[in-house]
């Protein structure tokens, strides 16, 4: 049994799934998905489209250069079964696991704080910038005109019984 | 299909399924680029013998573009078109390979030189 690596976006490939595309000069071009085969139809460089591995490690958004990066190989001669041997690569494995995590979240912290401190430039900048462009309040004129202070109309209230007719709530009967 | 819909899907082109059809593929960039362009290789395919089944008895071939021209004349204004440009651009830069899909997933290969220069046993790697 083998797992496989996507052309397109580098994702393991189980057996039983996904699909493969054989050139005309044999190599062989596997997929995870059908999204990743029609991007290969479409003949799109997977290094500048951005949700793939590709792109990640040359963009440099990801750890490239690291020693427990070599331990996983692609193995052409088959070893023979050893029962220690099986035991210590497992082992070994877990082990050079957890360190390639810590080793990804460091540097993954790194990038942020050197990214942090981009983004706060640029926010101040922007805010500077829209604070500049955007209209200035300005405080009123005094003027003598404005002082007057505004007379109120009258208006003669209407008397709102019942008893008197008009506007439909008399309570008497309307007479054409 | 409307006429909206013809003019503005695919660029308007016709035919955009039939032509991307495994039969009509046509070289990949790494294929160009690995072995069409290794000079030995180049002049071989500029100078190929008279195929009658070819556009143009196949004596104007555009290496780059992996496409046949009818006449000279034909070939050299392709050369300095932008469509050949464009193409000439793209092949400066390293080709995409499976070798780079794998990498990028962190499966080397074996025999190859690993990336660092010391190669750290299990037990006594640093954090």
């Amino acid at each position: 049994m083998r797992v496989e690596k996507c052309y397109f976006c580098s994702t393991s490939v189980y057996p039983g799934h996904g699909s493969a595309f054989v050139r005309n000069d044999s190599k062989v071009f596997r997929f995870c998905t059908s999204k990743c085969h029609k991007n290969f139809k479409m003949k799109r460089n997977p290094r500048k489209v951005r949700w793939t591995k590709a792109f990640r490690k040359a963009a440099g958004k990801e750890m490239t250069i690291d020693s427990t990066i070599d331990f996983e190989k692609r193995r052409n001669v088959p070893v023979r079964y050893d029962r220690d041997l099986v035991q210590t690569t497992i082992q070994a494995m877990k082990r050079v696991g957890e360190i390639k995590r810590k080793r990804e979240h460091a540097f993954w912290k790194n990038r942020m704080a050197a990214s942090r401190e981009k983004q706060r430039a640029h926010r101040k900048k922007a805010l500077e910038a829209a604070k500049e462009s955007s209209t200035k309040l300005v405080t009123p004129l005094e003027s003598p005109e404005s002082s007057k202070v505004r007379e109120k109309i009258k208006v003669p209230a209407k008397s709102r019984s019942a008893l008197i007719q008009g506007e439909g709530r008399s309570m008497t009967m309307d007479i054409d | 299909m409307g006429r909206l819909r013809r003019s503005r899907a695919h660029h308007a082109r016709r035919d955009v399924h039939r032509a991307s059809r495994t039969r009509a593929r046509t070289k990949d960039l790494d294929q160009i680029q690995l072995i069409d362009l290794d000079p030995k290789n180049r002049v071989k395919l500029e100078a190929q013998p008279i195929d009658y089944e070819l556009p143009g008895l196949a004596q104007h071939y555009c290496v780059e573009c992996s496409k046949y021209y009818e006449t000279d004349n034909a070939l050299q204004s392709h050369w300095r078109s932008k469509v050949h440009k464009r193409r000439v651009k793209q092949l400066k830069e390293p080709a995409y390979t499976i070798e780079e899909s794998e990498r990028a997933a962190g499966l080397g290969r074996e025999g190859k030189r690993p990336t660092s220069s010391t190669i750290p046993v299990s037990g006594d790697v640093a954090m």
